[in-house]
């Protein structure tokens, strides 16, 4: 299993553009990271890229903290997995 | 050709203007998906004549005003064909009537086809041309948006509706190398204009500086255009497409 937590990190970070410290687990994408929709939507297909999987657009909305995040990859890549 | 081994997809594509874009894009090089509501028997003769283009059909009976339906569009398509280039949202109604005539299911059932079915089938797609960072999209308005026209409050409304839809999209996938636009067709040649009377065409011509009414091919090559790469930096716009009737 790879680093999952801190790749998404990073990739979040450069997203966003702040540095990857601020990318804390529950920091707030929105409200705290200045995050837009088309920002959440470029994280969800880096992460189908890097991981090779598919994330079903619904979860999307569930894309709001690192933490939250990082279960949704978890989640996906399992299944693929599995 | 312009379109080699892009997929398409077509709304409305059985008959009239539909049927011409769909032609034209297997003739370009696409495999084209497209929907038709009633006609049957005109989609399988559609689909007989993309494969003899050489290129793979994919017909599919729905209603574009459902959106749960749209949806599972988008999802067949990706599942046939893998990917998706190309959007043309044509699907249409009439239900021409005076205002005063006008029954509240005469105004909605047109707002929902002609509005809403191009809202459900474009958000449905969006999400794949954004991830895929391309994609041309042309939505098929009517001069009847742009300039008004009695008897059509519903279908003007509609199609007014389509070129804000459009110019706003446009804006807002611009930097995700997608183009949205528009054609805005007059009077063309097809089953919708059929219930004008003869003597009313006659008069129609004489109005039109281009002295005829227009082909459905006169509204496939502008849109032919348009998703083409050699109207890369074009979006957003809506080209009438009447031989000059409301210049």
């Amino acid at each position: 299993m790879p680093d999952l937590e801190n790749e998404i990190r990073n990739m979040i970070a450069e997203i966003v553009e702040k540095d990857p410290s601020q990318v804390t687990l529950d920091a707030k994408f929105f409200e705290e990271l200045g995050m837009d929709s088309m920002m959440a939507l470029e994280i969800m297909a880096g992460m189908e890229k890097k991981y090779k999987i598919t994330i079903p657009e619904e979860k999307l909305t569930k894309l709001t903290t690192l933490r939250e995040t990082v279960a949704v990859a978890r989640e996906y890549l399992e299944k693929n997995n599995a | 050709m312009l379109f080699q081994d892009k997929v398409a997809i077509v709304t409305g594509g059985s008959r009239g203007i539909g049927k011409a874009l769909v032609l034209m894009l297997a003739q370009e090089g696409a495999n084209v998906a497209f929907t038709y509501a009633k006609s049957v028997e005109d989609a399988g003769k559609l689909s007989l004549e993309i494969a003899k283009l050489g290129r793979k059909p994919l017909a599919l009976q729905m209603d574009v005003a459902d959106f749960d339906k749209a949806k599972e569009l988008i999802e067949k398509v990706k599942e046939h064909f893998g990917r998706l280039d190309i959007l043309v949202n044509n699907a249409g109604i009439i239900r021409d009537k005076a205002l005063m005539m006008m029954t509240k299911d005469d105004w909605r059932e047109v707002i929902d086809t002609n509005l809403t079915g191009t809202f459900n089938v474009t958000r449905n797609a969006i999400v794949t041309f954004l991830k895929q960072k391309s994609g041309a999209i042309v939505n098929i308005t009517s001069v009847s948006g742009v300039a008004g026209m009695s008897r059509q409050t519903n279908y003007a409304a509609s199609k007014a509706g389509i070129i804000g839809f459009t110019k706003s999209l446009a804006k807002e996938v611009a930097p995700y190398n997608i183009r949205v636009n528009a054609v805005a067709p007059g009077f063309i040649e097809t089953d919708m204009i059929s219930g004008l009377k003869d003597e009313y065409k006659e008069e129609l011509k004489k109005k039109i500086p281009l002295s005829r009414l227009g082909k459905v091919e006169d509204v496939s090559a502008a849109a032919k255009f348009l998703l083409s790469e050699a109207a890369n930096f074009i979006t957003g716009q809506t080209i009438i497409i009447d031989g000059g009737l409301f210049i």
